[in-house]
């Protein structure tokens, strides 16, 4: 790794956000936080993170409108959606808005490893292809 | 001869006395009712002085002179006539007098009698009506008759307040009429047609937001035709409101209740796995017994949560035809570790040849899951488990069924064997998927595939759960 990942994780919850941070760091990711919506969007605009890793039950604006505002403005940077339950039915509403992947909170940290990683593999060789 | 000739004459003339007296008094008799029903106090007729004693006998003299010569005979027989006839009168005018203020009397009595038996009937009428008329106004729901033109019959306070109309505005109009909510208009209109049908009612507008069921039943002459309707109205709101809540709490609960359990759940992940430095023994023991009992704690959230989504009618089942004897291997395979560390041996028996069934999979899989580790959990060491598969005779179910040879279960508590957190004596689970909840939600999978979950046992002799499940679902048997 020639310069650290970073990433971006977005959730409401400061506990899950920092056992995140710890878990992150651990695998050699530089981390950032955002507690909402309109920080996160503020953080893909100046920090213009690798990836995102996003809440979607969140108050003010929940995950779904966030992605959605993100979109208007960056089309490339891959989220992966957080949450707690499959059958949240706000998974459906976000599915049209170019997500990368679904991260079960409940999930072993080592399944979110392997999607996080591939999701960067897979996006990398998408990108190296389109620039070539 | 001539005593012969007086004689003749007296017959003759009796015979017309006796003719015109039985008419006279027919007369009489006929006449005085009219008068008996004018007036309580029972008349004397007056005597009939109006005898013509004088002309009579003048005519009787005339009669008689006629057939007899002798002057002074002819007076004496017409005055003895007259006599004869004057006293037969007053006699039969008496008799006839008596007889009709009897009667009239009897009349009177009779009279006064169903007077008041009527009267009697007419209080105890009205006392009835009183009291209905009390039950309907005090009911909470709202009760409205109208007839077969749609107009208002009967309509109780609770209706009027429910409709928000007033009663007098209302009876004798059209129910359509002046209604606020155009909603209403629907209900009636729909409830028409249907008979008996519960029909439910949205109020668009915010503040005025009700929801009211209306069960209506036409009402029929006894030759059948229709001559009106009467409609029970609930106020549903409150229930709806309910209904709702009780989904959102679902909905958010599972969010509340997994959130902070997430992070207590990565905390310590992160932790036992060494990212956070390496620990002593008893700290990574307590650790542990930290992590196997929060997976307890999801265990019950989840458990918890599908039965309410069952509970709620939420859950929807994907079937799909799937072999039930395949199921039972995959459910015996994944359980099969842990009864072996408990020396425990499963055995099959599954009827050769049984049809596909239309089921949802996964969540016969779970009810398979639910009973055979019920089982596990509930068979000392060294027992035996006998799952069994096997088609009824009429074709349209296969039966399964778990048997075990554990502690069992009273015959008290067999009936609420499958209630929530149900577990009996020393069914106390220490286990961690003891959640005390799975036989619920093993009888509502059942019964939402359609079919039925029993429990047979003793105590002290093993428990044996069976339930059916139809080969194909109800709706497509109709189809």
């Amino acid at each position: 790794m020639d310069k650290a990942i970073k990433v971006l994780v977005v959730d409401d919850e400061a506990d899950f956000r920092q056992v995140m941070t710890v878990w992150l760091k651990s695998k050699g990711y530089l981390v950032i936080t955002a507690p909402d919506g309109e920080h996160a969007i503020e953080a893909v605009k100046k920090e213009k993170p690798d990836i995102v890793f996003m809440d979607l039950r969140m108050p003010v604006m929940d995950g779904s409108d966030t992605i959605k505002k993100i979109r208007q403005f960056d089309k490339d940077t891959p989220i992966i959606i957080i949450s707690a339950y499959l059958d949240d039915p706000k998974i459906k509403e976000v599915k049209t808005s170019y997500i990368s992947g679904i991260f079960n909170k409940r999930d072993d940290f080592d399944k979110g490893l392997n999607l996080l990683e591939c999701v960067l593999r897979t996006h990398k060789r998408f990108k190296d292809r389109t620039c070539k | 001869m001539f005593s012969l000739i007086v004689l003749y004459v007296v017959t003759i003339i009796c015979s017309i006395v006796i003719a015109l007296l039985l008419v006279y008094s027919a007369n009489l008799s006929s006449k005085p009712k009219e008068s008996a029903d004018k007036d309580k106090v029972v008349p004397k007729y007056p005597k009939p002085a109006v005898l013509p004693n004088h002309d009579f006998r003048k005519m009787l003299y005339n009669e008689i002179s006629e057939v007899v010569d002798s002057r002074s005979h002819c007076h004496k027989i017409a005055e003895t006539v007259s006599d004869i006839f004057r006293r037969e009168l007053e006699r039969e005018v008496d008799y006839n007098n008596t007889k009709l203020s009897t009667k009239y009397e009897e009349v009177i009595k009779e009279k006064d009698a169903s007077e008041q038996i009527a009267w009697k009937k007419y209080q105890k009428t009205l006392d009835d009506k009183k009291k209905t008329e009390a039950v309907i106004r005090s009911i909470t729901e709202g009760l409205l008759v109208i007839d077969a033109k749609g107009k208002v019959v009967m309509m109780n306070p609770a209706a009027e307040s429910l409709l928000d109309v007033s009663k007098k505005d209302k009876i004798g109009k059209s129910i359509l009429e002046d209604i606020k909510e155009t909603q209403l208009l629907s209900l009636f209109k729909s409830s028409r047609d249907k008979e008996g049908m519960a029909v439910e009612l949205i109020s668009q507008r915010d503040e005025t937001k009700k929801i009211l069921r209306a069960s209506s039943a036409v009402i029929e002459d006894e030759n059948g035709q229709t001559v009106g309707m009467v409609s029970v109205l609930n106020d549903i709101t409150k229930q709806k409101e309910l209904d709702q809540l009780k989904e959102n709490f679902v909905a958010n609960v599972s969010h509340e209740l997994r959130t902070p359990l997430v992070a207590i759940e990565k905390s310590i992940s992160l932790m036992i796995d060494g990212t956070t430095g390496k620990l002593l023994e008893e700290q990574a023991e307590l650790l542990s017994i930290a992590k196997r009992n929060l997976k307890r704690l999801n265990f019950l959230i989840n458990d918890l949560l599908e039965l309410s989504k069952l509970e709620a009618g939420k859950t929807k089942l994907r079937r799909e035809a799937s072999s039930i004897e395949k199921i039972i291997n995959e459910v015996i395979e994944s359980l099969e570790t842990w009864a072996k560390s408990k020396s425990l041996k499963i055995e099959k028996d599954i009827e050769e040849k049984l049809p596909e069934l239309e089921i949802d999979p996964n969540r016969i899989t779970q009810v398979l899951n639910n009973l055979l580790g019920n089982s596990i959990k509930f068979t000392p060491e060294n027992g035996t488990i006998l799952v069994k598969a096997r088609l009824l005779q009429e074709k349209l179910e296969v039966e399964v069924s778990v048997r075990d040879t554990g502690i069992g279960i009273s015959k008290e508590n067999l009936s609420t064997v499958f209630d929530k957190f149900y577990q009996a004596g020393e069914r106390v689970a220490t286990d961690i998927s003891g959640t005390g909840i799975g036989l619920s939600i093993a009888k509502e999978i059942v019964e939402l595939h359609g079919g039925k979950i029993r429990a047979e046992s003793e105590k002290g002799k093993g428990a044996d759960f069976i339930f059916t499940l139809p080969v194909k679902p109800f709706n497509s048997l109709i189809n």
